[in-house]
């Protein structure tokens, strides 16, 4: 994985710039519209679940206790949505030149991580105006962010690799990340789920990573280290079978496509 | 593998399986009616190949003979079911030129893109950028979008910057078809002195003049097989 990266290094941060810089052409307002975008995502679900449905959180404003939350869940949810069709888009390059076709899933999310960084830049003004403290535990972030990305990498994988054969894939993926983003505490604290349906965080890889997000971030705390333990683990073992799949897979793609 | 060849090929096959269903709503249906999902043929079959650096090899056969396929098994995009290919240094293929072209960026994004695609680093191509747009004669719109281009346009940065990866192997299907003649006369002067310098090219043509005024080696193929494979002598060694 790692010598993939090394030797193919230019040709991906290529890749990737073709796709920021593309994005948004012909549009007045441009790059812009990637912080726009959540930040007026999270005020219209601020308004609606702090004045209309009220949803108790402890100690910070709720539109920052959403921000925290919503900002990496963004991040994930689209990259699975641009990886299920960076294959299908890159017909005509898959069917004429080889390199390593991991480097398109690659690119397509290093894409989003820079809109994610970029949008990073409201909440931590936000952060700033309602003075939230910073510890030392903010440092945190980095392996936190890290799992996440192995997570998102190797469900990334599977989905590009079976959108090709199947278009459906992304149907049912567009429907699947609506449910899971219900399944994980995005929009409301964990607290509020019935202790019988906890499990459902255990297992959730994603809700125990917006979890740590934010106790790191908003209560200046360390993140629950035994839940984190295990997400890293599951995250790496998929990461593994996720990739030996695509591999297995990868050539055939020329021929599917 | 010798150290003069640079392609082999040995016993090479491809199956094929042509999927017809594209979504699960038709793929179930199909597996009710007891339909196999589609149907598995043979695109070659046991083709042996072996082709010298400086060599020029022409390929000719008719449509579905599986030229194409043999191409990208070359160029390494798909494997083979069976036997075994090798190939040594950088590949250029101009099959379809331009791909992983993006219509929004310019000229010049595309053309260190492109470049980056077919294996150049971004120094190497900074050292032969003004030698790309000069080919291409380009320079009053290489900071436009290429969406604006002409075709002819397109098709001569897409040319130029292939021809410039300095490649080991030329791959080259049918594209001195398209372009006005005055393009193709270029092209195919360039290709020419890429040859004279050494370079290896693999043609596939339905035009089997042109491939016998070029190509020094002819193989025939049909319904996946080599039928023929002879010298030609009258194909110039440009020099």
């Amino acid at each position: 994985m790692f010598q993939v990266f090394m030797r193919h290094r230019e040709l991906l941060s290529e890749l990737t710039k073709r796709e920021i810089k593309s994005r948004y052409k012909q549009s007045i307002l441009g790059y812009a519209w990637v912080i726009l975008n959540p930040f007026f995502q999270m005020l219209v679900m601020a308004f609606v679940f702090s004045h209309i449905m009220r949803v108790p959180v402890i100690g910070v404003p709720y539109a920052l206790y959403l921000y925290v939350g919503l900002l990496p869940w963004t991040l994930f949810s689209n990259s699975l949505i641009s990886s299920a069709n960076v294959l299908v888009n890159n017909a005509s390059l898959i069917t004429k030149i080889y390199f390593p076709r991991e480097i398109f899933v690659l690119s397509t999310i290093f894409a989003k991580i820079v809109d994610f960084a970029l949008a990073s830049i409201v909440l931590v003004l936000f952060m700033v105006y309602f003075r939230v403290p910073i510890t030392w535990n903010i440092v945190w972030f980095i392996p936190i962010f890290l799992i996440q990305q192995i997570f998102t990498y190797s469900v990334s994988l599977l989905v590009s690799a079976c959108n090709l054969f199947y278009r459906d894939i992304q149907y049912v993926l567009n429907l699947g990340i609506v449910i899971w983003m219900y399944l994980t505490p995005v929009i409301y604290p964990v607290e509020l789920l019935p202790d019988k349906y906890r499990w459902i965080f255990q297992v959730n890889p994603m809700a125990v990573l917006i979890n740590a997000y934010r106790q790191v971030v908003l209560s200046g705390s360390s993140p629950n280290l035994v839940s984190l333990g295990v997400a890293a683990g599951v995250s790496c073992a998929f990461f593994i079978v996720a990739r030996w799949i695509f591999n297995k897979l990868e050539g055939i793609f020329a021929d599917v496509v | 593998m010798l150290s003069n060849v640079v392609i082999s090929l040995d016993h090479v096959s491809k199956l094929f399986y042509k999927q017809e269903q594209r979504t699960m709503k038709e793929l179930i249906p199909a597996l009710f009616r007891g339909g196999k999902g589609g149907n598995w043929f043979w695109a070659l079959q046991d083709v042996s190949l072996q082709v010298k650096r400086g060599d020029t090899v022409g390929i000719v056969g008719s449509n579905g003979s599986g030229k194409s396929t043999l191409l990208k098994l070359i160029a390494g995009v798909t494997r083979p079911t069976e036997g075994k290919i090798g190939t040594s240094g950088r590949i250029a293929p101009l099959i379809e030129l331009g791909a992983g072209f993006h219509s929004e960026l310019t000229g010049r994004e595309n053309a260190y893109l492109n470049g980056v695609i077919l294996g150049m680093t971004r120094k190497e191509i900074d050292a032969k950028f003004q030698e790309i747009v000069n080919f291409a004669d380009l320079w009053d719109f290489i900071d436009q979008p290429i969406k604006h281009y002409s075709s002819g346009m397109y098709l001569r940065l897409a040319f130029s910057v292939a021809i410039h990866t300095a490649p080991e192997i030329l791959l080259v299907d049918e594209i001195l078809a398209v372009g006005d003649e005055e393009f193709q006369k270029k092209c195919l002067s360039k290709i020419g002195e890429y040859l004279h310098k050494g370079g290896t090219l693999l043609f596939v043509s339905h035009d089997i003049k042109l491939v016998k005024q070029i190509c020094t080696h002819i193989v025939h193929i049909e319904k996946g097989k080599i039928i023929r494979s002879y010298e030609n002598p009258q194909g110039k060694k440009r020099s």
